[in-house]
Formats: C-alpha cells, sequence, structure tokens
C-alpha cells in the first residue's frame, strides 16, 4: 500500500509529530525516494502551513506543532539524503551574543527554521565572539544567525561579523540578524546581509537568501 | 508534581471569574427609590392619552388631575413592580434564540433612526436611505460581537413619512436575520410591524413566547407622556410584546444637574410606566431604559460622547438589577463628526462600563455625531472593541489548570512555554485582533503602512462586498409587501 503524501502532508498541518514521525518510517521502509517523501510530504504541507500563517488561519503555537513534525519527519529522512540532497535542505548555526540572556526570540526563529527543513545548530545564549566563528568552521552552515534584545548588546553582532572576517570565512555564509532593537539599517552598518523583522519573515528572507 | 502542589480545599475563600463593578451601593439604590416613589405620589407625570387616564382614573388608586396629571401611591407601584418577567428570550428571524435577557447577560446593538450618512462613494452628508439600513443590517449580521440590531438609520426615501416605519423595518429584515429592537411611528405603526414579525414566527402566541423584537418608547423628560408614546406601550401591554419606555433626560436641562437628581427623575418616568402597563395587562414584558446624560453646556449638545452618560447609566443599571427588571443600557457611541480619535475614545469609555455594569441590551453603539449621523465604519470598529472588552469580562481562573504550577515546573528556569501542550490548549482563549495591528514596524511599513482608519474602511468595504444574509422566503415576503402595501393605501386617503 502506498504512502499517501496528501495524508502526510495533513498531518504535518495538524501538527500531529508521532504521526508524521511514523508515517516518514512507513514510506522508507516502502523504499520511496526519501527525496520525493521530503518534497511531496513534509514540504508540500509546510508550505500550506505558511500559506495559512499569513492569511491568519494558523498561529505561532499550531505552526510550531507544524514545525515539530517536520522537524521529527526531517531526522528520519536526513541520514539517508545524499550529501548534496541534505546539503539542499538548508543548514543554520544560531545563537544570543555575548551579554545577553534573552532566549525566546532566537528560539522561535531556530524552530521556524526547522520547520523549513534546515538543519539548525542552536548555540544558546551569552555566547563568546569565537562561538560563532567555531561554529561556522564546524558546521559550514549557510546561514548565522544571530539575536540580541538589548542595545547594550547589540555592538557584540558587529564584533562577531569582524571575527568571521579576520577568519577567512566571512564568504561562506549568509548573516542574518535580528531582536527588537534591531534595524535593517543596522544588520548593513554592521555588514550582515539580512534582517529578520520576526520569526516568519527571517524564515522567508533566508531562504531567499541561501536559495532553498 | 504532587509533592509541590498539595491536594488541598482552600478555606475562607472569595473566588470570583469576572470582574466586579458597582456604582451604587444597596442603600444609594434605595434613596433613589424612595424619592422616585415620593415623585410620583408628590409631582406625578403628565399623560396625554385618554385610554391611560382612564385606567388611572378606574384603578381607584391614582389620582388623575384636571391638567392631566397622573399620581400614583407606593402601594401601587410595588405591586406593579412585582409582576415583570426576569427573563425574555429573543430570537432571530432566522430562529435561534440568540439572545436571552437575564441578569448580567450583556448583549450588544446599534441605535436607530439616525437621519444623515456620509456616502462611502462622494463622501458626501446626506440623508439616510432604505439602502444604507439594508446595508447597516448586513453587516451587522456579519460582525459576531453584535446581538441585535436597531435601523442605525433613518429610511428618507419613502412614499410618507406616516408610513416610514414598515419601509425601515422591511429594510431591516433584508439584512439581517439578527434579534431587533424597533421603533415605530404610533400604535398602529407598532401593530403593523408586529404582524410583520409575527409572519416569521407563525403567529402571536410564538412571538410572545420568543419575541423577535422589543419595542423601543419613550416618553419626554421632565415627567411628560405623549400621546403616540403611551398608544405604543398600551399596544405592547396588550399584545405581550416586550418593551422598553426608556427615559432620555439631559441633566442640566430636562432634568436636575445632578446625576443622582437625574435618575430619581427618570425612575419615576420608568415607574409610571410599569404601573401604566400593569393596569392594561399585569406582567407584561418590561424592559428599564434610560439614556442618561448631559447637555453639554457651551453647545447644547445632548452628549452621547459624556462620561456622565457612562456613570448613570451604570448606576441606572444597579437599580434595574434591585428592581428585578432587565435593562436597556447605551454605549459606544460618539459626539465626533467623523469617526476618529475622538469616537474611538468615547466608544470605549461607554462600552467597558455598559458591559461591565451588566445591563442587558447595550444600544446606540456606532452612533457618531451625537446621534444625528450614521457610519457603518463605527459599526466595524465597534465590533473589535466589544471584542475587547468581552476578554476583559472573561476574569481569570485560578483552579489548578489555571495556576499552572505543573506546567511552570516543567518548562523551569530559562524554558519556553510556546511549544508546551499547556499552551497549545490554552492560546486560543485570548482575543484575537481583526482591526488591531500588533505587527513590527517594518511589516506594518512593508504592508502600507496602514492605520486603524485604513484597516476599519477595508474591512468595511470587504463586507459590504461579499456578505449576504439568509435570504426572506418569497412567501414570507409577499405576506410582508401586503401589510405595507394596505398601510400605504390607509394613509394615501
Amino acid at each position: 500500500m502506498a504512502v499517501d503524501f496528501g495524508k502526510m502532508a495533513d498531518l504535518l498541518i495538524a501538527g500531529k509529530v508521532e504521526d508524521v514521525s511514523n508515517m516518514t518510517q512507513e514510506a522508507i521502509d516502502e523504499g520511496l525516494d526519501p527525496q520525493e517523501v521530503l518534497q511531496n510530504g513534509l514540504i508540500a504541507g509546510m508550505d500550506v502551513v505558511g500559506q495559512r500563517f499569513k492569511a491568519c488561519e494558523m498561529f505561532i503555537p499550531e505552526v510550531l506543532r507544524s514545525a515539530k513534525a517536520m522537524s521529527a519527519g526531517m531526522d528520519k529522512l536526513r541520514p539517508l539524503l545524499s550529501e548534496s540532497q541534505a546539503k539542499a535542505a538548508g543548514t543554520m548555526v544560531i545563537g544570543t551574543v555575548k551579554g545577553d540572556l534573552h532566549d525566546i526570540g532566537k528560539n522561535l526563529v531556530a524552530m521556524m527554521f526547522e520547520g523549513a527543513g534546515f538543519k539548525v545548530v542552536n548555540l544558546g545564549i551569552d555566547l563568546d565572539t569565537q562561538v560563532f566563528v567555531d561554529a561556522v568552521k564546524e558546521h559550514k552552515p549557510d546561514l548565522l544567525g544571530m539575536s540580541a534584545l538589548l542595545t547594550t548588546t547589540m555592538p557584540r553582532m558587529g564584533e562577531v561579523v569582524n571575527a568571521l572576517k579576520e577568519a577567512g570565512i566571512r564568504d561562506q555564509v549568509k548573516i542574518m540578524v535580528g531582536g527588537a532593537p534591531v534595524t535593517g539599517e543596522f544588520a548593513e552598518e554592521i555588514g550582515a546581509d539580512i534582517y529578520g523583522a520576526n520569526a516568519a519573515s527571517s524564515v522567508d528572507k533566508g531562504r531567499e537568501a541561501v536559495g532553498k | 508534581m504532587e509533592s509541590i502542589m498539595p491536594d488541598m480545599q482552600p478555606m475562607n475563600q472569595t473566588v470570583q471569574e469576572t470582574p466586579q463593578f458597582r456604582v451604587l451601593t444597596e442603600d444609594q439604590i434605595e434613596q433613589i427609590y424612595f424619592a422616585a416613589l415620593d415623585v410620583l405620589e408628590r409631582i406625578g407625570s403628565r399623560v396625554h392619552q385618554d385610554e391611560a387616564l382612564e385606567l388611572f382614573r378606574n384603578s381607584n388608586e391614582a389620582v388623575v388631575s384636571e391638567d392631566k396629571r397622573v399620581r400614583v401611591p407606593a402601594s401601587l407601584v410595588e405591586r406593579a413592580l412585582k409582576t415583570y418577567p426576569r427573563k425574555i428570550t429573543l430570537q432571530g428571524r432566522n430562529g435561534k434564540r440568540s439572545v436571552a435577557l437575564q441578569k448580567d447577560h450583556v448583549y450588544f446593538g446599534t441605535g436607530s433612526d439616525l437621519p444623515f450618512t456620509y456616502d462611502r462613494k462622494t463622501g458626501e452628508r446626506r440623508r439616510t436611505t432604505y439602502k444604507d439600513v439594508t446595508d447597516a443590517a448586513r453587516i451587522v449580521d456579519a460582525l459576531p460581537n453584535f446581538d441585535f440590531f436597531m435601523s442605525h438609520g433613518i429610511v428618507s426615501d419613502v412614499p410618507n413619512p406616516q408610513t416610514y416605519d414598515r419601509h425601515q423595518f422591511m429594510a431591516m429584515l433584508e439584512g439581517c436575520t439578527k434579534p431587533m429592537v424597533v421603533t415605530s411611528v404610533d400604535g398602529e405603526g407598532l401593530e403593523d410591524l408586529w404582524k410583520m414579525a409575527c409572519l416569521f414566527q407563525g403567529g402571536e402566541e410564538e412571538f410572545r413566547l420568543s419575541p423577535m423584537f422589543v419595542a423601543y418608547i419613550e416618553p419626554i423628560s421632565p415627567l411628560t407622556n405623549d400621546h403616540s408614546a403611551v398608544e405604543k406601550l398600551l399596544f405592547a401591554a396588550e399584545k405581550g410584546i416586550p418593551a422598553m419606555y426608556t427615559p432620555c433626560p439631559s441633566s442640566g436641562a430636562t432634568a436636575p444637574a445632578t446625576i443622582a437628581g437625574m435618575l430619581v427623575q427618570s425612575l419615576a418616568e420608568t415607574l409610571l410606566a410599569a404601573v401604566m402597563c400593569y393596569l392594561k395587562n399585569p406582567g407584561m414584558p418590561l424592559i428599564m431604559g434610560g439614556v442618561t446624560t448631559v447637555m453639554d453646556m457651551r453647545t447644547t449638545t445632548y452628549s452621547y460622547g459624556a462620561p456622565e452618560l457612562s456613570l448613570a447609566s451604570a448606576a441606572n443599571t444597579d437599580i434595574s438589577k434591585w428592581l428585578n427588571l432587565l435593562m436597556f443600557s447605551t454605549g459606544g457611541c460618539s459626539d465626533s463628526k467623523w469617526l476618529d480619535e475622538q469616537a474611538a475614545i468615547e466608544s470605549t469609555l461607554s462600552l467597558l462600563t455598559a458591559f461591565l455594569s451588566g445591563a442587558n441590551l447595550v444600544h446606540d453603539v456606532g452612533y457618531i455625531d451625537s446621534g444625528v449621523n450614521a457610519s457603518l465604519e463605527s459599526l466595524v470598529m465597534n465590533d473589535e472593541i466589544i471584542g475587547m472588552v468581552r476578554q476583559v469580562g472573561k476574569g481569570i481562573r485560578t483552579d489548578d489548570e489555571g495556576l499552572a504550577l505543573k506546567v511552570i515546573n516543567e518548562v523551569g528556569p530559562g524554558g519556553e512555554f510556546v511549544t508546551h501542550d499547556h499552551t497549545y490548549a490554552h492560546w486560543r482563549d485570548w482575543f484575537f485582533p481583526k482591526l488591531m495591528d500588533r505587527s513590527d514596524w517594518e511589516t506594518w511599513n512593508s504592508e502600507g503602512s496602514k492605520t486603524m482608519s485604513d484597516r476599519v474602511n477595508e474591512e468595511t468595504q470587504r463586507l459590504l462586498d461579499t456578505y449576504e444574509p439568509q435570504p426572506i422566503d418569497d412567501a414570507t415576503r409577499k405576506g410582508l409587501q401586503e401589510i405595507i402595501d394596505a398601510a400605504e393605501k390607509r394613509h394615501s386617503k
């Protein structure tokens, strides 16, 4: 019996984490192409979630449930995807800069990117500049996301950009910054690539910037 | 978790889930009530209608003077007051029993008969038409926070001012399926409207069980009852049509300049109507009313935005509950000529106060220009305000699920609640804005930097373009038209 991708997408839209995970496993066991499962099941569902969110028909708690379901499916698929396919889904490193213990905004962005199929390395909060540099070297992400809620910690984001330049790896990665006091002008000033005004638009802009 | 939250039943607790709000103490209410009884015994109220005067004379208790002044002893007033129903359930033309008037049930609706309208195409201020009333009716039918409909505007494009009320009711019925409050020219007009409603309801008896409308009737302050108002009231009493006899005094002009004095006088006006209805048909469904406000001392305007309107109305509601009468109150209205910041401020204050007071029917929502100009946009804006006000009224649960100690423990320091099942189970309890903008600046800017006024206009247009109410079936429509035609024929002579 063939796996019904429409049903898989519906389960994902409904935020059924376990069901999506199980159904992804079934699809794998049936020997379906993992890339096909990803595109026609998971991503098809998340696309609907994105549209409904924009139309105010779905709200953050529901979107995050769907994102979690997506992420659960991706965990099953990722080991089976070819290197290029896995790469195609995207990788992101994200963290809150030194001196700032604010977690939630950055976590929301991380969860939304997982929902978009990205592999997200969430470094945490209050991070030394060197931690970001090391993570970029290690994970070779498409995107580096940095967050600050305080005007006093905002300048740390510029320091990370400079440190990446000094390490010669600035151009390997697109840099995204966000947080309540951050603006598009500030992002430009410190040499970041993308300003994310909110979790949803961060995902849109991030995907566009890295072509995912 | 059980170790953190011992299973115990708290003692000596006052637990409430909704805000409590009162303006008058019971002693103050009694002072006002006894003063009103005194007004009826010593001063009386003038009644310009023969049948009513006859009823008072025949009571052998009320005293009718040569100058048509009626004075009533307290014993008769108190006997009358015992007869009124504490519950009236209204239904719409769709058959839904959607408005259950009883203590502390609050419903919101429009006002009626606004002579002017801003034309949405030309922006010009012009007389209100049949179509304007139908448009207002559709919008009220579509908006979830409106529970009943009054005509909003007065139809000016009709053959004869003496029969306008039948056409106006028809315009209301075309657009709206919700219960209504209606105005009428006189007793004959009210009879026609009642017959029209009975067509939907399958007869008089059904109407009496769950009426489709309440008749709006008002005395003239101070202490005067004109012929047509009394005629309507007596007809309503005879047929068991719910009616409010709502004094509209303006403090400092047609009532004392003190709020307590205005309350005494308007209560005396109400009590006289209560006795009159009792003498006609004990137990008819009378609803207490009162648009109690001040006359603005610079402009002489009867103010719809004054804080005194809200305060006096809330006090009146306290009195109505003490008397076991249902209450028709006022809110969501403004003196502003345009739907602007003033309109939003005044509407919000009066809606919140009326809601917290627990009045049953809160009318005049959407009035601008002190009850002169109609505004569809104001209806749309006020729907959002009522949504917010109702949210405040929900109060706070403090049971185990509400206190969420288990959840706080599970998430712990530095965690997040956004993906927790508890959040998923409860976020829908919140108010979800349709018109209030909470986006970040960049999103707001990129979507056209729209102001509240822009959003209200767009939503109004969207509703006008898309909303279609449940239609009236052909047989009923034919019956309605016959009643209207017969009225035209009678009055064309």
